[in-house]
This record gives structure tokens, C-alpha cells and sequence, in this order.
């Protein structure tokens, strides 16, 4: 058993290098190549009456380009709204103290994301902020609900003519999932 | 009585262990070993690592189109490709193969050590056999099977990439893309590799137990290659379930 001879460190050699190699084109390839180190990020605050699908992880997006991620929800334990805290990039430091925030969704059934429309004001949110112009997230059973049976089962006559998405943050009863 | 037999066999199993922690020093034998290992359970798997993930990715690849079809989603089928086998399908199939492979292969060679009187004589020359057999065999394990969950991993990518752009006629860009998006470097890229180390600790740590403790007989030789390769794949599916609950939530 001569223990190791040039051809076998040759083998190993190429072994190790390849493989390093294809972790490497893995990584770069198919990963969002968010490696490790985390960029500097700050925190800002949202208050939600519902969160919909929102998760934690899920992007912050300003025009739909990603500026940030939902770092943590939490609930306010007294008004039982939902407390949402976004990490933005530092880069985007200079976002209006008038911005509003909204849950939207991708698609018909994509994934939950908060959306950001920019304001116009010359002052800008510091770290730690919190994000005044809120819109929930929109249920859509709950708003074809409403459509199909004229109001749902909720006792408010306004109901029906509630026709843009955008008040939606009825306190609805969570029923009209199955008829 | 059953139970405290398995609980001995338990014991005995994390005593041997720790008995090769304890035997792994940095010495130029233990190297020299080392690189021999890597290239006996390591480079000679690659063949049956590269098939196997080719043919893995192939066949994700038709099941993934068929069911997001139902939702006009099959373009999107690389998510399903990028998440199923960086978290579950290619860390574990790798340590199957590499069980079959190389496992059975650590628990005949020490078997037979062991029949031909190999591990007393070892001990007799005051050669730790622990040091000398098993711990280098240990740890080609855990560092090649990371990698060979790289190979398996690029193969099946690779054969999914021909499947579902040259022959089902998914765009490319979109193909790429859409992967991209899903897999997160640090919740689904990086915990693929834990994995792949822990299990190939583990097909190691059990192949090695079972063959070093065989029946110092020919027969005790084959049963003791069937154990290794019957125990370390339960384990390793056992093990996969625990680090995803833990490592995925």
C-alpha cells in the first residue's frame, strides 16, 4: 500500500477543484446570491388592520424594484393592529415622511409585498420611523363575497357600493369562506 | 430485554464515536490517509453522483411541469427544481448513494480488517486502530459529501436546464430566473451543505461502527455491510426530517 502517489494527488486535486468550482457556479447561477454578509439596512414601522398573506422575508418594493424585506410582525397586543417592521437598504435613506404603504400582491395568487408610494415632502423618515398612510391588504374572497351576495353577511348597508379595493379595512366578518 | 440492548447499542455507537473524535489529530499519516479516503469515497463516487442527479433532475423536471400545469404555472418550474433540491432531494440522495457507495465499502474493508486479525495487530503495535482506519475515513466523509451534493446538485440543475428549456420549451431566461429568485443563498443554498456534512458524518460514523465491531468472520463481513447500509440510510432519512424541522421553519 505505497500511500500516495502523484497520479492519486492529481485525482484529488481535480476531485477538490471541480467541486469547489460547481459549488461555486451553483451558488452564483442559481441562488439570489445574497451572500452572508448583510448590507446596512434601517428599520422602519407600519401599522396594518390586516396583513393578508404578508410574511416574514417578504420584499419592500418602491415601483417594484426591491428596496428592502419585512423583518418582523408583530401584534399590538391593546388596538390589535399588526406592527410591521421593514428593513430598507441604507441606500434609500431619503424616502418622504408622507410616503404611504401598502400590502399588494403579484399577480392573482403571487406572493404578498409591501409596496411603498413615494410623497412629496422635503422631510424624510428617520430610522426607527413609522410609516403614518397605511392600506391592509385586500381580500379578495371577501370582496368577491360582497359582489356575489350584495354585502356578504355584514350588517352595514354602505356595503355593496364598496366597489374600490382601497377602504377596504372593513373589521368584516371573517366568514365568507364558505358559503 | 430489547430495550436495554438498544439502549447499549445506542451507547456504544456515540462512545465509538467520540473515541474517533478523539483520534483525529492532525498528523502527517492522518493526512496522508485523508487524501487517500477522499479519493477512495469521494472522486470514485462521482460517476454514480453525476447519473443519479442527471436523471433526478430529468424526472423532477416532467412530475414539476405536470402539476403547475394545472395552474398555467409551468414556467415557473425551476422553483420547484432550485428549493426541491437544495432543501431536501440532493442532500439526501446524495448520502443514499453515498451509503451504497461508500459506505458499504468502509464497513467491508473494516470488517474484513477485522477478520484477518488487521485491528489487533494495529493495536498491538501500538498503532491506535481507531486513528489509523476510522477517523480518516470519518472525515473524507464529511468534508467530500458537501461536495458531492455540489456535483449531484450542478448535474440535476443542468438536466432539468435540457428538460424544461430544449425540450419542453420553457424560456430560458425565465428558467434561470425564476430560480434565482426562489433559492435564497442562507435559508436554502447554505443549509443543503450542513446537511450534506451531518449525513456524511453519519453514514461514516455508523458504516465504520458497524464494520470495525463485525464478527471477526467472513459471514460477520456481510452482515456487517448490510447493517451499514440498512442502518446509515434510516438514519440519514431520520436525521433529514430533525435538520429540516430545525434548519427550515
Amino acid at each position: 500500500m505505497a500511500t500516495r502517489g502523484p497520479r492519486l494527488e492529481l485525482a484529488v486535486g481535480a476531485f477538490l477543484v471541480l467541486a469547489l468550482g460547481s459549488l461555486l457556479v451553483l451558488a452564483i447561477a442559481s441562488t439570489n446570491g445574497k451572500f452572508g454578509f448583510s448590507r446596512d439596512s434601517y428599520a422602519l414601522t407600519a401599522r396594518f388592520t390586516n396583513l393578508g398573506q404578508l410574511r416574514p422575508n417578504a420584499p419592500v418594493k418602491i415601483g417594484g424594484v426591491t428596496i428592502g424585506r419585512v423583518a418582523k410582525i408583530d401584534l399590538d397586543p391593546v388596538k390589535f393592529d399588526s406592527i410591521v417592521t421593514l428593513a430598507i437598504d441604507e441606500r434609500f435613506n431619503d424616502i418622504p415622511i408622507d410616503t404611504s404603504a401598502g400590502i399588494l400582491t403579484g399577480g392573482l395568487l403571487g406572493e404578498s409585498y409591501i409596496g411603498l408610494q413615494p410623497g412629496g415632502d422635503v422631510e424624510v423618515f428617520k430610522p426607527g420611523e413609522e410609516i403614518a398612510y397605511t392600506t391592509p391588504a385586500v381580500d379578495l374572497i371577501q370582496m368577491v363575497g360582497k359582489y356575489m351576495f350584495g354585502g356578504g353577511n355584514s350588517p352595514t348597508p354602505a356595503a355593496p357600493d364598496n366597489a374600490h379595493p382601497a377602504p377596504a379595512a372593513t373589521p368584516a366578518p371573517e366568514e365568507g369562506t364558505t358559503p | 430485554m430489547a430495550l436495554t440492548d438498544a439502549l447499549r447499542s445506542v451507547g456504544r455507537g456515540g462512545l465509538f464515536s467520540l473515541s474517533v473524535l478523539r483520534a483525529s489529530k492532525p498528523t502527517a499519516d492522518f493526512f496522508a490517509e485523508l487524501v487517500r479516503e477522499i479519493y477512495k469515497i469521494g472522486a470514485r463516487s462521482l460517476p454514480i453522483i453525476a447519473v443519479g442527479g442527471a436523471f433526478v433532475g430529468l424526472s423532477l423536471t416532467l412530475l414539476g411541469f405536470r402539476a403547475l400545469e394545472t395552474y398555467g404555472a409551468s414556467n415557473q418550474v425551476s422553483v420547484l427544481i432550485g428549493l426541491g433540491l437544495y432543501r431536501e432531494l440532493a442532500p439526501v440522495l446524495t448520502a443514499l448513494l453515498f451509503v451504497g457507495r461508500a459506505g458499504s465499502s468502509i464497513a467491508a474493508e473494516l470488517g474484513l480488517m477485522r477478520a484477518t486479525d488487521q485491528i489487533t495487530a494495529l493495536a498491538l503495535m501500538a498503532i491506535d486502530p481507531v486513528a489509523k482506519a476510522v477517523a480518516p475515513r470519518f472525515w473524507a466523509a464529511v468534508l467530500t459529501v458537501p461536495l458531492l451534493v455540489g456535483f449531484f446538485a450542478t448535474f440535476a440543475i443542468a438536466a432539468s436546464w435540457f428538460q424544461a428549456v430544449q425540450v419542453l420549451g420553457i424560456d430560458n431566461g425565465m428558467f434561470w430566473q425564476t430560480m434565482k429568485d426562489a433559492v435564497d443563498f442562507r435559508d436554502d443554498f447554505v443549509p443543503a451543505f450542513v446537511k450534506a456534512a451531518v449525513f456524511g458524518g453519519t453514514a461514516a460514523l455508523v458504516a465504520s461502527y458497524v464494520g470495525y465491531h463485525a464478527e471477526p468472520t467472513i459471514e460477520g463481513t456481510s452482515v456487517a455491510t448490510t447493517r451499514a447500509v440498512v442502518n446509515a440510510s434510516l438514519l440519514v432519512l431520520m436525521f433529514n426530517f430533525v435538520l429540516s424541522a430545525f434548519l427550515f421553519r
